[in-house]
């Protein structure tokens, strides 16, 4: 008889909690985009058993497996932008890691797992020299982030067509292939390890200081300094992290065809990775960061990508279509416009809590 | 002050370096050393090039550059685009103007916008050759000469056979390069006037070249008309792989229940076609660089020249026949 009521409380609160979050309004575009893709086909959602290869088959699971790479950069991202920084290296260093692994793997020879392991290690441990290069440049020599991995852009996609000689590499290698396209009970792989490692770092920053501290020193790195953090280590390490997760896009991305396309690979996806953060809620301005805001957004980003091919309007349009959702999320997030939606909860409760944190 | 010289070398060094990544540092190292005073019987020749592509554009940028060596008497500056930008060209383009060199081959990432810059050049009486893709509204006039395999004839061939394979007709899919390529217009416009009238083409779409882009984007196509597709037009061999690898995730058997035409020959696709995963490739030859040698030498000159020099490519339409190409296969 108690419980209830209680229980009532619980979820309705649970919904007042979600929908006053950043991201709902990403939340509602996705969900959007799905009823448009719903009222072209009935089917849309429907997941059904290929009798072929004994996989889980559907537009849904292709999304999934289409917005791995697009979350992987976009969490790296994410910590970034919480730094009041921005790594536009992204897109290079997924070009990087997958000529490193192609061209190892090639050049190996073997199809076994061990070379599929050095591949992906090899091209793991180039990422991270990167985003340690960017890290140092901005934390040590304090030059501005956005000059840094811009350079570092330009850098990188070269470095990729040094490594393959321009050349468009491919190799075979099953084991490597099965992490883009392999299934776990008919599930696609490369969501697993996509979501494994988000929550990994979720817990890594929720459940520790870490986060409070990327916080701080984006809302105010001399505070933060004086309140005990270095800025130094985090800002390095934040790098590092942003471009392992760009390296593990890349394996992501290349190993879906087994050939790195070295103009191509992770052309632009430095901008999906900001408007997925973006989408998700987080400030550029840096400070408070939401992760499932991220992620939210690159499940919109991919979703949108596919609806346009699934709609039959031409994908050279995709950049306009990303425009228009991002310019509406953004719209509805702004403080004003959430205050004109919602008068009851206006921006204060947010502003004690980014307080206290800081 | 040591240390700060030092830190401004290293810097500029780094500078250098990334600016080399760019266009405006296009010269490759052989132009270095031409400045250096071998100069005096060597003809100077800048590439405004398209840069890393695919297996075709390589094969072809290599065969230029390879035939426009010292030996033959040439001094070559490539200049590819940065990221497949035209503004990058026009620079490029733009300088190879300002410095006078002698002539100047252009393979342009985008058809329209180049009256002004081939304009430029006449004025400054530098000989423009045309290399593979070629401009728009076509000016004769604005250019020496252009040199490419024949697209239109090359897509018509394609759709000759598929005609050929399906008289019954068929439902396909087109995979096109970027919107607004000469290339891509020409590979429809072949296609276009000789498919048969009992075709339906159930959707055309861009995967901008990209094997990753057209695994996905025909993946998507795929689950959109319930695998009810049996060819696919794929107007490079890239993007044709990326196709054959999505119809073998959606549990079909690409060569079976989907043909998978694809144009360019390059080694990759003539494997898979070998394999059986492509059902039909269509050369088109990249290997034009003597033809570009003599052009430039005719134009140098005085001589005439024709304003369009046709390339000779052929087809590949069985297993068979790509695997006794393979064997000596350039590119």
């Amino acid at each position: 008889m108690n419980a209830a009521p209680t229980e009532r409380s619980a979820a309705a609160r649970a919904v007042s909690a979600l929908v006053h979050q950043p991201y709902i309004w990403a939340i509602v575009a996705l969900a959007l985009l799905l009823i448009i893709n719903l009222t072209k086909n009935p089917a849309y959602l429907a997941v059904s058993v290929n009798p072929a290869t004994g996989d889980l088959s559907g537009n849904v699971i292709d999304i999934l497996r289409a917005s791995a790479p697009v979350m992987m950069i976009a969490v790296g991202m994410t910590l970034v932008i919480a730094t009041r920084g921005i790594d536009l290296s992204v897109g290079s260093v997924m070009a990087v890691s997958g000529a490193v692994s192609m061209e190892f793997m090639q050049s190996s020879g073997s199809n076994d797992l061990g070379s599929a392991v050095l591949a992906g290690a090899l091209a793991l441990g180039i990422s991270a020299l990167l985003g340690t290069v960017n890290g140092i440049l901005v934390s040590v020599v304090g030059l501005q982030p956005f000059i840094t991995t811009l350079v570092m852009m330009l850098a990188g996609r070269g470095l990729a067509k040094v490594i393959t000689a321009g050349q468009n590499t491919s190799a075979t290698n099953d084991a490597f292939r099965w992490i883009a396209n392999g299934t776990i009970l008919g599930f696609p792989v490369v969501f697993i390890i996509a979501a494994a490692i988000v929550a990994i770092i979720a817990v890594l920053v929720r459940r520790t200081a870490l986060g409070l501290m990327i916080e701080a020193i984006g809302i105010n790195p001399k505070a933060a300094r004086m309140a005990g953090i270095r800025p130094i280590g985090i800002l390095i390490s934040v790098y590092i992290v942003s471009a392992v997760l760009a390296g593990v896009a890349g394996i992501f991305a290349t190993a879906s065809v087994m050939t790195v396309e070295v103009a191509k690979t992770g052309m632009t996806a430095e901008m999906d990775a900001i408007l997925a953060v973006v989408i998700g809620g987080t400030s550029l301005a840096g400070g408070k960061f939401s992760l499932t805001g991220s992620v939210i957004g690159a499940l919109l980003i991919a979703t949108l990508d596919k609806t346009i091919v699934y709609l039959s309007i031409p994908s050279s349009a995709t950049p306009a279509f990303k425009a228009v959702v991002i310019v509406i999320v953004c719209l509805l997030q702004s403080q004003r416009v959430r205050a004109f939606f919602s008068q009851r909860r206006s921006s204060t409760t947010r502003t004690t809590k980014g307080a206290v944190s800081a | 002050m040591a240390r700060s010289a030092r830190f401004r070398s290293i810097a500029g060094i780094a500078l250098a370096g990334a600016m080399a990544l760019g266009i405006t540092a296009c010269s490759s190292g052989d132009s270095g050393d031409a400045g250096g005073g071998d100069g005096e019987g060597l003809v100077t020749v800048g590439f405004v090039a398209v840069g890393p592509e695919g297996g075709w554009r390589t094969a072809n940028e290599q065969n230029i550059q390879d035939a426009f060596s010292t030996e033959n008497g040439f001094t070559l500056k490539y200049a590819p685009a940065t990221n497949g930008d035209q503004n990058s060209q026009i620079t490029a383009f733009t300088s190879f103007i300002d410095e006078g060199v002698d002539a100047i081959l252009l393979s342009a990432t985008e058809a329209t916008g180049w009256e002004d810059v081939l304009k430029r050049a006449q004025e400054a009486e530098i000989p423009v050759v045309l290399l593979d893709r070629g401009i728009e509204p076509d000016d004769t006039s604005l250019y020496t000469s252009r040199i490419a395999p024949d697209n239109v004839g090359i897509s018509t061939s394609a759709a000759e056979w598929a005609n050929e394979q399906f008289p019954d007709g068929a439902k396909y899919v087109v995979l096109e390069g970027p919107p607004g390529l000469s290339v891509v217009n020409d590979r429809n416009k072949g296609w276009d006037a000789s498919i048969a009238d009992n075709f339906t083409k159930v959707e055309s779409q861009s995967a901008n070249w990209s094997t990753e882009e057209a695994k996905s984007v025909f993946e998507t196509i795929l689950k959109a008309n319930n695998n009810d597709i049996q060819l696919v037009f794929a107007q490079n061999d890239e993007m044709g792989l990326g196709a054959a690898l999505a119809v073998e995730e959606a549990g079909l058997k690409p060569g079976t229940d989907v043909k998978i035409i694809t144009i360019d020959g390059t080694k990759a696709a003539l494997e898979a076609l070998a394999a059986g995963r492509l059902s039909f490739v269509a050369e088109y030859n990249p290997l034009f660089g003597e033809d570009a040698v003599s052009v430039v030498n005719k134009a140098l000159a005085g001589d005439t020249v024709e304003s369009s020099i046709v390339v000779a490519s052929t087809t590949f339409d069985s297993p068979e026949a790509a695997q006794t190409a393979l064997p000596d296969r350039k590119f």
